[in-house]
């Protein structure tokens, strides 16, 4: 690779990874919210780099081979934009996830008439809480639509991640008495917890039902990761 | 050559761009490109550190820092790995900056190891995953600095410097000479390694997983192998391994053991920075002895 093309390479990686920070909020397609200041210095930094490769008079080395793989996130960038995972990434597994943090052990009772809530604590109150804080109040939660293998039956889902979207996990709720969105639309769905039958399989072990009285379809949200 | 890669980026935007949308391969980029970007800020941060040490730090203060003799120099390399917080896409080119400037490779190995999984940000994200359980965090402390310093007593005592290669770019190089040769040569790497990482995150169910969690050690190896495979940040593995609850605590430990030492993209990493005849024997020997004293150290504090 040739001193001008490493150059271009180092501007066009740089330009990329600004572009998804400042122009566009598509970084958080990727990763947590709290990455952006890292990935604009360090976005700048390569763009800077490059720049001053460019208008640097140097012999410089040949550069290595295996940099012309760096094209390929960039191409990613600005051909595919990949979205947000999706019902294709939450469907992969069946088994529900835990949500990450079940350090939220109390759970102040719910006063409002409908409750705005994330799905991770609809999955807490709903698994872990012995005040059974959830029974019979209203509660709004919002996801995106998955099919589910068995007939008639659907999940508001949302995908929770730690840090990139290479560690995340679904976490589903099974929504009753509405028919299925599309695959992969965005909603809100106001509804009641169904406690689970006594005798039936651990908690934790399938997807919390929630009755629903209403379901509105939403544009993707901002941020799409919990 | 590189006009063809912009006029192919441009013509992308109105031909391909259409047809890029099986949801397989949509998941699949959303991951390649979600390890890159997430590497990249740590990536940057290990190669101006390694550039800075490499130009501003004369080889004279490593004898001094460290302990003349080997055997001493690799704990205390080991232990000093608990200072620099990052991920261990920073570990790689640092090492690298460490032996250029002379120092032991087994001391700058054992750093390596550590840095990456006994850092103040990891400790934190593990306690904080794992409410309730202190002790998953001081196991992974322990047996994590054990590892590093087992390997690196190792390779000083059977490590042969031919099985290193030596950095291409020379002293006389500048700052900024020496930061584009490394980031350009470490981002391909670590694009190589993003790539088997998302196409495992992809094509391999985690109910196959699930289904090895009965036997001890079946479990371990399957989960210091998902470490392998998933490549994710150190900072981040513990909320994976916390979510995968079917597994034993020894299970689990084996997991954030194994994955800051030993997973796909860091030994795309270490094959690019330190050569093939290296990586075919550290990633082994790391992989197994990590794997040992997760079994170990869950066996007595968890």
């Amino acid at each position: 690779m040739n001193r001008l093309t490493q150059n271009l390479l180092l501007v066009l990686l740089g330009g990329a990874v600004l572009r998804i920070t400042t122009v566009s909020t598509e970084y958080l397609n990727y990763v947590k919210p709290g990455f952006r200041y890292l990935l604009i210095a360090a976005g700048a930094v390569v763009l800077v780099l490059g720049l001053a490769g460019l208008f640097k008079k140097e012999d410089g080395h040949r550069g290595p081979g295996v940099a012309w793989l760096l094209t390929l996130p960039v191409f990613a960038i600005f051909l595919i934009a990949p979205p947000p995972l999706g019902s294709y990434a939450a469907r992969s597994e069946d088994v529900p996830a835990r949500p990450v943090s079940t350090a939220l052990t109390a759970y102040p009772p719910l006063t409002q008439p409908v409750t705005p809530m994330t799905m991770e604590e609809f999955l807490g109150r709903a698994w872990g809480d012995p005040t059974k804080s959830l029974a019979g109040k209203q509660v709004r939660l919002t996801g995106f639509v998955v099919p589910s293998a068995k007939k008639g039956r659907w999940y508001v889902a949302r995908m929770q991640i730690a840090c990139c979207a290479a560690d995340a996990v679904a976490l589903k709720v099974a929504v009753l008495g509405a028919p299925a969105p599309v695959e992969n639309q965005w909603i809100e769905v106001t509804g009641t917890w169904v406690p689970p039958k006594a005798g039936g399989p651990e908690p934790g072990t399938t997807a919390p039902e929630l009755e629903t009285t209403g379901v509105t379809e939403i544009p993707q949200p901002v941020e799409p990761y919990e | 050559m590189f006009i063809a890669v912009l006029g192919l980026l441009l013509l992308g935007q109105f031909v391909y761009a259409p047809y890029l949308t099986s949801p397989a391969l949509q998941t699949w980029s959303t991951v390649f490109v979600a390890i890159c970007v997430q590497a990249l800020p740590f990536l940057v941060f290990g190669v101006l550190l390694s550039a800075a040490i490499t130009a501003f730090i004369p080889a004279s203060f490593w004898t001094r820092a460290l302990p003349a003799r080997g055997a001493l120099a690799v704990p205390v390399a080991g232990v000093a790995g608990a200072v620099l917080p990052g991920c261990e896409c920073a570990s790689v080119p640092v090492a690298a900056g460490l032996i250029s400037r002379g120092v032991t490779p087994a001391a700058a190995l054992a750093f390596l190891l550590s840095s990456p999984a006994i850092n103040p940000v990891v400790v934190v994200a593990t306690v904080v995953a794992f409410p309730g359980q202190p002790m998953m965090a001081v196991a992974r402390f322990t047996a994590s600095l054990v590892v590093a310093v087992l390997v690196g007593w190792v390779w000083l005592r059977f490590g042969k410097g031919e099985w290193l290669r030596a950095r291409r770019v020379h002293d006389h190089a500048g700052f900024g000479e020496a930061m584009r040769h490394d980031l350009l040569h470490a981002g391909g790497f670590l694009v190589v390694g993003a790539m088997a990482a998302a196409t495992m995150n992809v094509i391999v169910p985690r109910e196959w997983l699930d289904a090895l969690a009965g036997n001890l050690w079946v479990s371990v190896l399957a989960l210091a192998l998902l470490a392998v495979i998933l490549s994710i940040c150190s900072e981040a593995d513990a909320f994976v391994a916390a979510s995968l609850t079917a597994f034993s605590p020894t299970a689990r430990l084996a997991f954030l053991v194994v994955g800051p030492m030993v997973d796909l993209k860091l030994i795309a990493l270490q094959a690019g920075t330190f050569g093939r005849r290296f990586a075919v024997r550290f990633v082994p020997l790391t992989f197994s002895l990590a794997v040992l004293v997760s079994v170990v150290t869950g066996t007595v504090l968890l």
